[in-house]
């Protein structure tokens, strides 16, 4: 029981920070990529890029608060 | 354990002050005093405390007047932005102060869910009495756009919202807290400093993070095509 607890948290955080680390990585890339094309629509890029990174750590979020409970079922 | 302490202080009433509600109150009071003992003899060149709180006022204001299409709106719901904003920083910050997340009682209260949700729902029925004020009761015609059936998913929409940005700020804050103990646990010197650096990042980040999406909310709910 505790052993499944606790893979089930590690599986929980290590996918969903997979997932997410994936997505940022690409998302951050492109957004570099945009900047270091045309430097004056920086401002914009950057704030949209915050906003899609909020979004995609949301998810990674979630991975990790049901770690939390589970890791707080072992006793 | 870290962030499960029963720490009821005292009653008032039949309300239970807790830990949270106490270190709220003292954030509450440092704001109250900068922004009293800055604001309390104003001058047209400002000076010392002046300059900085007006730096803070107007970098917040200008930040969220330019997200928010609708300049009424802007005008309107960018100082309860800029409220949260310097209130969530200053208590994500608060996790750095020596003895957080050790002494019993004393733990930032955004690594909760009770506080992060108060201010989420704060946004959401801002964002909702905001669409209502500017739209009157057109604003109830963008649940069913572009189409009837999207009814159920616009609702689960509305809900949503505040529940990402609870769960998105309580988990960051909460996360970075634990982590934190952890590694106090095992090195207590040194190694944790360049944590308290990264922490520093990442609390202004989810500051930012957190109004700025407020901001989105407000900017969606009050500007055209509904």
């Amino acid at each position: 029981m505790e052993m499944g607890l606790a893979l089930g948290a590690a599986i929980a955080v290590s996918f969903a920070g997979l997932g997410g680390g994936v997505g940022m990585g690409q998302a951050g890339g492109k957004a570099v990529e945009a900047i270091a094309r045309q430097p004056e629509a920086g401002g914009d890029i950057r704030t949209l890029v915050f906003i899609t990174f909020a979004f995609i750590e949301t998810l990674t979020i979630y991975g990790l608060v049901i770690a939390f409970m589970l890791v707080n079922k072992i006793q | 354990m870290f962030g499960m302490w029963d720490a009821v202080l005292f009653q008032l009433g039949p309300l239970k002050v807790d830990h949270l509600i106490v270190t709220e109150w003292v954030i509450i009071a440092i704001l109250a005093i900068f922004a009293y003992s800055a604001s309390k003899k104003m001058e047209m060149v400002p000076t010392g405390l002046q300059n900085v709180l007006e730096w803070i006022v107007t970098f917040t204001y200008d930040f969220f007047t330019s997200l928010i299409e609708n300049e009424d709106a802007a005008k309107k719901w960018a100082p309860l932005l800029s409220t949260f904003f310097m209130f969530i920083i200053i208590s994500n910050y608060s996790g750095l102060i020596p003895g957080a997340a050790h002494v019993t009682g004393f733990q930032p209260p955004t690594s909760n869910w009770n506080v992060t949700a108060t201010l989420a729902l704060i946004t959401a029925f801002t964002v909702q009495l905001a669409g209502f004020q500017t739209h009157g009761l057109h604003y109830l015609g963008h649940f069913v756009s572009p189409n009837p059936v999207m009814l159920p998913l616009n609702l689960l929409e509305e809900i949503t919202h505040p529940l990402s940005l609870t769960v998105r700020l309580f988990g960051n804050i909460f996360g970075e807290e634990m982590v934190f103990a952890f590694i106090l646990a095992m090195v207590p010197f040194l190694i944790p400093t360049a944590l308290m650096a990264l922490s520093l990042l990442l609390g202004g980040i989810q500051a930012i993070v957190f109004t700025l999406l407020s901001a989105n909310y407000i900017a969606a709910s009050t500007g055209h095509g509904h």
